[in-house]
């Protein structure tokens, strides 16, 4: 028994360790907020001696950041739905359907994964702004769907491939067309690796910098994260109020691990034991 | 009757995304009130969003309505780390900004392409402005000029005092600066320069800070023509005195892993440093030291000399200034905007709020206190930043050298050797 106690022990320092390194910098980066800049030059690391809320309201109201907020809440929301529905129909027809080129296909979308943002920002830029896309919601949405739907396919496809084909056949069986075996079987049967995948989406929407810079340019449909970014100057250091910008940011993201935790273990885990 | 209903609301929410958010540009040709009035002008900078240049713009923008009541201006402040790469994208798809602001040297250089010839439409403002060079290539004007960026050495006089050393007498030499280094620190514990090279950018501001007390005037001339003299004993010294001011401790702790623009200024100001090479734009400058640092407990020196016929000198350049895309529509108008941006009032009200050396040599600086009065005072006999020189992949390659240099993976020898034959490749 003391063995066993000492192993848990073992065990949990470390473990402890790599929390206190994972919560350390949201800490800093809170008590930083709550600092003036003065305070913050002469110790960035001592706890505020008088913690204000002055910077993060001048974040949110001085920069403008509840439109920043409602422009990335439309983005994100509608670039997700759609990555999931085309994610997860492409899924199943490659997955369960059989048809000429489904190989190609699932390796093309494979090969996007591989494809680098800054080698295809140019000739998007063009398309986007001959298409008149530019500056506009859906031209974000595209741009993000695009750019996101290979890594979704990807994910969905692995999914559903562990799903046993006989449901699928009992389906057609019981009289339902390939759409129907879509919607009734393999959309609910679907639902853990969604979840995972619309997560790990929404992150990577609501994160992303550089997309929104080129898709975006007016200052009014900015994103959140272009919000946060134009806190900083190309000198200036208002650390203090830049870093209650990162909180606001960081805030929904910090809400889905918080309450969609399990989920995405439980997505995570999906079909890897049968039975 | 689900299922449809499953359809009607994804329908109905594309097309609620889809009437929202179109902010096209308008693109009407413009000759004429009448065409004026549809016209928009679009900005791209990385200073519009900053608190400190609201009043210029301000002023900026009222100056350009008042010659052009129908024209809307709208100004993008881009996140400064992505300006680059953001207007690299627009010049290659064509598709982008009226005017954009540019840093002087090799960002604007090697842009040139995209940008309209200014010299029409500025001739007037010649005079009246400084630092075109740094917005000229091959005789041409392609921006004009916001402020005069460079690299005055800012001293700590009240460290000075502590030591016991005159602080109205600031050392003229690299020895007496080891001198007095020794003694600031053997006081106060500061270290002798206040240096942030994480990003590789303390070697732009140590080359061009110190280099006028290090090369010849004839060397130094020669280097800003472009017949650079890699091979020179005095180029090598630049870089062996780089290592040397580490090696002997004068730097703070960790250089290569302390950011320059977020805190080496704070190391300086808070008296931890003696001495910092600096900027006289907008920020790492005077007035930015003022919350821990009055007027008058900042000094301003010059290169210490270091070599026989050194002549130190004020380096400095064009710091930023707007251009005009050579897609714009209607390139008067948008000359106009980057004259308005460059007028007297804008440029005292960046000055005044701001703190900056505005390239606008009539604006009268008399009540910023010593510091600016020696900075401008050097102005007349100054000569162009060496680093500016060099183009802005060399300048990449000597910021990673630097690390090395620093860290002491790499000899002066190869440092100099690759430089130069990167300087060579153009």
């Amino acid at each position: 028994m003391p063995g066993m106690r000492l192993a848990r022990w073992a065990a949990a320092v470390p473990m402890a360790a790599l929390a206190l390194a994972t919560i350390y910098p949201l800490v800093f980066t809170a008590n930083v907020a709550m600092k003036t800049r003065r305070d913050y030059v002469l110790d960035r690391f001592s706890p505020a001696a008088s913690p204000r809320f002055d910077n993060i309201a001048e974040a949110w109201a001085g920069a403008g950041m509840a439109r920043y907020f409602a422009n990335s809440f439309v983005v994100v929301a509608f670039s997700v739905l759609l990555l999931l529905l085309l994610g997860s129909m492409a899924g199943f027809a490659l997955s369960r359907l059989r048809f000429r080129g489904s190989t190609v296909i699932f390796l093309g979308c494979l090969a996007g994964l591989f494809v680098p943002f800054q080698v295809i920002m140019v000739p998007l830029t063009r398309i986007m702004a001959d298409s008149g896309l530019v500056d506009t919601y859906p031209g974000l949405i595209l741009a993000y769907v695009a750019q996101f739907l290979p890594f979704t396919v990807f994910l969905m496809t692995s999914h559903y491939r562990t799903i046993p084909a006989e449901i699928v056949d009992a389906a057609r069986i019981d009289g339902n067309t390939v759409y129907g075996v879509y919607r009734r079987i393999m959309l609910p049967l679907g639902v853990p690796a969604l979840l995972s995948v619309g997560i790990l989406n929404t992150l990577f929407c609501w994160n992303d910098v550089l997309i929104s810079l080129l898709m975006m340019p007016s200052p009014e449909h900015r994103t959140l994260m272009i919000g946060v970014n134009s806190l900083r100057g190309q000198y200036s250091d208002d650390i203090p109020t830049f870093a209650s910008g990162v909180l606001i940011a960081a805030v929904p993201v910090l809400m889905i691990y918080l309450f969609l935790q399990r989920r995405i273990a439980d997505g995570v885990t999906a079909g890897s034991t049968k039975g | 009757m689900r299922q449809q209903r499953w359809w009607a609301v994804l329908m109905v929410a594309g097309l609620a995304v889809t009437g929202c958010g179109s902010a096209a540009r308008t693109e009407s040709p413009s000759s004429g009130k009448a065409s004026q009035e549809q016209r928009k002008l679009v900005v791209w900078d990385w200073k519009s969003g900053e608190p400190a240049a609201a009043t210029y713009i301000e002023k900026a923008k009222a100056d350009f309505a008042g010659r052009h009541p129908g024209v809307t201006v709208e100004f993008v402040a881009q996140p400064f780390d992505q300006y680059y790469t953001l207007l690299g994208t627009a010049i290659q798809s064509g598709k982008g900004p009226d005017v954009m602001l540019f840093n002087g040297g090799g960002q604007i250089r090697d842009r040139a392409d995209a940008l309209l010839p200014l010299d029409q439409y500025v001739a007037a403002d010649k005079s009246r402005l400084a630092g075109w060079d740094a917005f000229s290539k091959d005789g041409k004007i392609y921006a004009a000029p916001v402020t005069l960026q460079g690299h005055p050495i800012y001293y700590n006089k009240a460290l000075y005092e502590k030591a016991g050393l005159d602080p109205a007498k600031p050392p003229a030499t690299w020895d007496e600066l080891l001198e007095s280094c020794a003694a600031i620190k053997k006081a106060t514990g500061a270290t002798c320069f206040a240096l942030g090279n994480k990003e590789g950018a303390g070697i732009q501001f140590w080359m061009s800070g110190l280099g006028s007390g290090i090369l010849t005037p004839q060397e130094y001339d020669d280097w800003i023509a472009g017949k650079r003299d890699w091979s020179s004993p005095h180029v090598r010294r630049i870089f062996e005195l780089w290592k040397e001011a580490q090696d002997k401790g004068l730097n703070n702790e960790g250089a290569n892993s302390t950011a320059m623009f977020t805190d080496i200024f704070r190391v300086f100001e808070t008296g931890k440093a003696a001495h910092i090479i600096g900027l006289m734009s907008d920020v790492g400058h005077w007035k930015d030291f003022g919350e821990f640092l009055p007027p008058d407990k900042i000094g301003v020196m010059q290169a210490p000399v270091d070599s026989e016929g050194a002549t130190p000198s004020l380096p400095y350049d064009g710091g930023i200034g707007y251009g005009v895309a050579k897609w714009t529509k209607d390139p008067e108008l948008a000359a106009d905007l980057v004259r308005s941006l460059t007028s007297t009032g804008a440029l005292t009200a960046f000055y005044a709020k701001a703190g900056a050396i505005a390239s606008d040599t009539t604006i009268d600086v008399s009540q910023a206190g010593p510091a600016v009065a020696t900075i401008v005072q050097q102005i007349k006999a100054g000569k162009p930043a060496l680093h500016v020189a060099l183009s802005s992949k060399t300048l990449d390659l000597m910021g990673r050298l630097s690390q090395q240099l620093l860290s002491g993976s790499a000899t002066v020898d190869e440092v100099v050797e690759q430089l130069a034959a990167s300087d060579r490749a153009g």
